[in-house]
């Protein structure tokens, strides 16, 4: 079979079937916008937007602290561990210690990063699967939390996190701004930096990545170090939202972290990522809660449709994948 | 020196061990540990997660995992609630709808696993936080109270220190101990776990042993779900919550690896055993319970870093 089609049209043709899975994401929450805003004009008030807005930033955020670790072929169910732990840290360093808050928030930070090594670094001596020592860690750094500030809450901190919290530029939280701007480095990292490739390298093929001199493991510990950094930052986020220091932050965040990234097409087994992916993923996993939400569906069932819309998009993935497969063989000859 | 090597390499002497440490500290610390009415409590304990961590041994045993043996659990535990309160069915029929329930959710788990070759992780998440979602859509977080009086009493009734609560989980023990050793199924289930292509080159129906070994983990996470009930007294919602972080500790402390192939059904007795005698001490010792949380994961990463030493030691040899 002969075509006759411009090599343009060809390769805009191919770059769309490569970009289908982010243009159907689009689509999918295009789609869910419209529904929402027939059914409940209130979907789109000003209030509502900045609300949404808000929440996405932090969904994006958490979804980033899982993609980094994915793209190794790793995972890490500590996120929400290590988010609280930033989160309570801070809280005390302001309200028993009166830090100045800057301070205060790099502490924090800095614990994320710290207790991310401290994964990467139990992953690569102990040679075992980041699942395990992230499950083990997970506990530990809850439990270490618990014991030490006896699961209080510090809600005596600056006005300043609050305020900063309720801050609104014209329809969006300045929360969503910080998201945007960590994805666009992390687009930069994984485009434009060494690190960044021998972070995919690690991933597609450990053993080849070993072989061509990328430092494996040095690359292991620093994702993870960067994924700890990155729940902190989401933690700290929540923190301002909440205006207050909760040992219950972070609970919920298993869920969202790998549904935003896996909807985006980043692959579990490592090697890719898709940062404006998880950003759209994101954006699904919140329309659908504040739709249901202004719906009044009740929080409730939310977590029934996010586990089906999560297997509903996995599925649709592979047989798409599938499909492309089997045009692509048809074509080949 | 070479007995010690021996009793190195045998993953349950390290546990033997810490039990027999943990039992000697803990008498010598707190009178009350040894009595009657102690031991019962302990055993009661005992009984749910032992049921908890065998569902879990399946999936691992042949190279899956299941997050969701919580969630099912839970939904398990209303259905069976449900149905006694709510339609006033007799106590066996409820069971039975509970087993059907948890083995059905577990059929589902491997049907989409094996069908979509999606990874076991994202698949049990999904249907994890569906059968949660189902849960608390059902039932608004609010427990069935009014069950059965022969039913609850199971729970509670007892011969001396022996809750009759535990019959059903030593059932379980001896029948997955016979059934991993002296099976086909069984031995397939660890063949594919061992390693999945020599096992499909062999003719072992490699999807439908998965599919198997999903549905038995299911089936269980029902069985523990329904002595979770009888110990309460109640149908909770909550019943499930926490069995994640335990699922996984007890068969890793017991040794099993990750990769599938390598379960023991003492081992991961003994390592619930420590477990439970942990909880206690905690209790006794009146300390947080946060310790308890805090110590499994120290706990597993003690175990795994055990194991590890264990393969280095096992290299230089």
């Amino acid at each position: 079979m002969t075509r006759s089609v411009p090599a343009g049209v060809e390769s805009f043709r191919s770059w769309l079937l490569e970009q289908s899975n982010l243009l159907s994401l689009a689509a999918i929450v295009g789609l869910l916008w419209a529904v929402f805003t027939a059914l409940a004009p209130g979907f789109v008030s000003s209030f509502n937007l900045f609300a949404i807005s808000r929440s996405v930033a932090i969904d994006i955020v958490i979804a980033f602290s899982t993609m980094v670790v994915l793209a190794t072929g790793g995972m890490n169910l500590a996120i929400g561990s290590i988010g609280v732990c930033s989160v309570m840290l801070v809280g005390y360093l302001m309200q028993a210690h009166g830090l100045p808050v800057p301070l205060a928030l790099a502490a924090g930070l800095v614990l994320g990063a710290l207790l991310g090594f401290a994964n990467g670094a139990a992953i690569v001596l102990s040679g075992v699967n980041s699942f395990i020592i992230t499950l083990a860690s997970a506990s530990l750094f809850a439990g270490g939390m618990l014991i030490l500030t006896k699961a209080t809450i510090y809600n005596g901190i600056p006005r300043e996190i609050a305020s900063f919290g309720r801050m609104r530029w014209g329809f969006v939280s300045p929360l969503l701004l910080i998201a945007l701007a960590i994805g666009a480095w992390l687009l930069v990292l994984f485009r434009y930096t060494a690190l960044g490739r021998e972070i995919l390298a690690s991933g597609a093929n450990p053993r080849a990545a070993e072989l061509s001199g990328v430092p494996v493991g040095r690359v292991t510990v620093i994702v993870h170090a960067l994924s700890g950094l990155l729940a902190a930052s989401a933690g700290l986020m929540v923190m301002t939202w909440l205006g207050a220091a909760m040992p219950s932050v972070g609970q919920d965040w298993l869920l969202p972290s790998f549904l935003a990234p896996v909807l985006g097409g980043t692959l579990l087994a490592g090697g890719m990522v898709s940062v404006v992916g998880t950003v759209l993923g994101a954006l699904l996993v919140t329309t659908i809660r504040s739709g249901l939400l202004i719906l009044q569906v009740g929080n409730f069932w939310l977590q029934l449709f996010l586990g089906l819309v999560l297997l509903v998009a996995v599925m649709l993935d592979r047989y798409r994948g599938l499909y492309a497969e089997r045009r692509g063989l048809e074509r080949s000859p | 020196m070479t007995v010690a090597r021996h009793l190195m390499a045998k993953e349950w002497s390290a546990l033997g061990a810490s039990i027999l440490a943990g039992l000697v500290v803990l008498s010598l610390m707190s009178p009350a540990f040894l009595t009657e009415f102690n031991l019962y409590v302990m055993l009661r304990s005992f009984c749910v997660v032992l049921v908890v961590a065998f569902a879990q041994m399946l999936t691992l045993g042949v190279g899956q995992l299941n997050l969701s043996i919580g969630a099912l659990g839970g939904l398990v535990a209303i259905a069976v609630g449900g149905v006694m309160e709510k339609l006033g069915f007799p106590i066996g029929l409820a069971v039975v709808l509970g087993l059907l329930i948890g083995a059905g959710g577990g059929l589902a788990n491997g049907l989409l696993t094996v069908r979509t070759g999606i990874n076991g992780f994202i698949i049990t998440l999904a249907t994890a936080s569906v059968f949660a979602g189902i849960n608390l859509g059902v039932t608004r977080s609010i427990p069935f109270y009014n069950l059965p009086p022969a039913f609850v009493a199971f729970g509670t009734e007892r011969f001396f220190a022996v809750p009759y609560l535990l019959a059903p989980p030593l059932v379980v023990a001896a029948a997955l101990g016979f059934f991993l050793a002296r099976t086909v199924p069984g031995r397939y289930l660890l063949a594919v776990g061992g390693n999945p292509q020599a096992a499909e080159l062999s003719g072992i129906p490699r999807d439908r042993t998965i599919v198997f070994a999903h549905t038995l983990s299911g089936l269980l996470a029902a069985v523990a779900a329904i002595l979770a009930v009888a110990q309460l007294g109640s149908a909770q919602p909550t019943i499930g919550a926490d069995w994640l972080i335990i699922s996984f500790a007890a068969p890793i402390i017991g040794g099993a690896a990750l990769t599938g192939g390598h379960i023991s059904v003492a081992a991961t007795s003994l390592a619930v055993v420590l477990i439970v005698l942990i909880q206690n001490g905690m209790v006794l010792a009146k300390v947080d319970p946060y310790w308890v949380q805090f110590l499994l994961g120290a706990l597993i990463l003690a175990a795994v870093g055990l194991n590890r030493l264990r393969a280095v030691h096992a290299e230089t040899a």
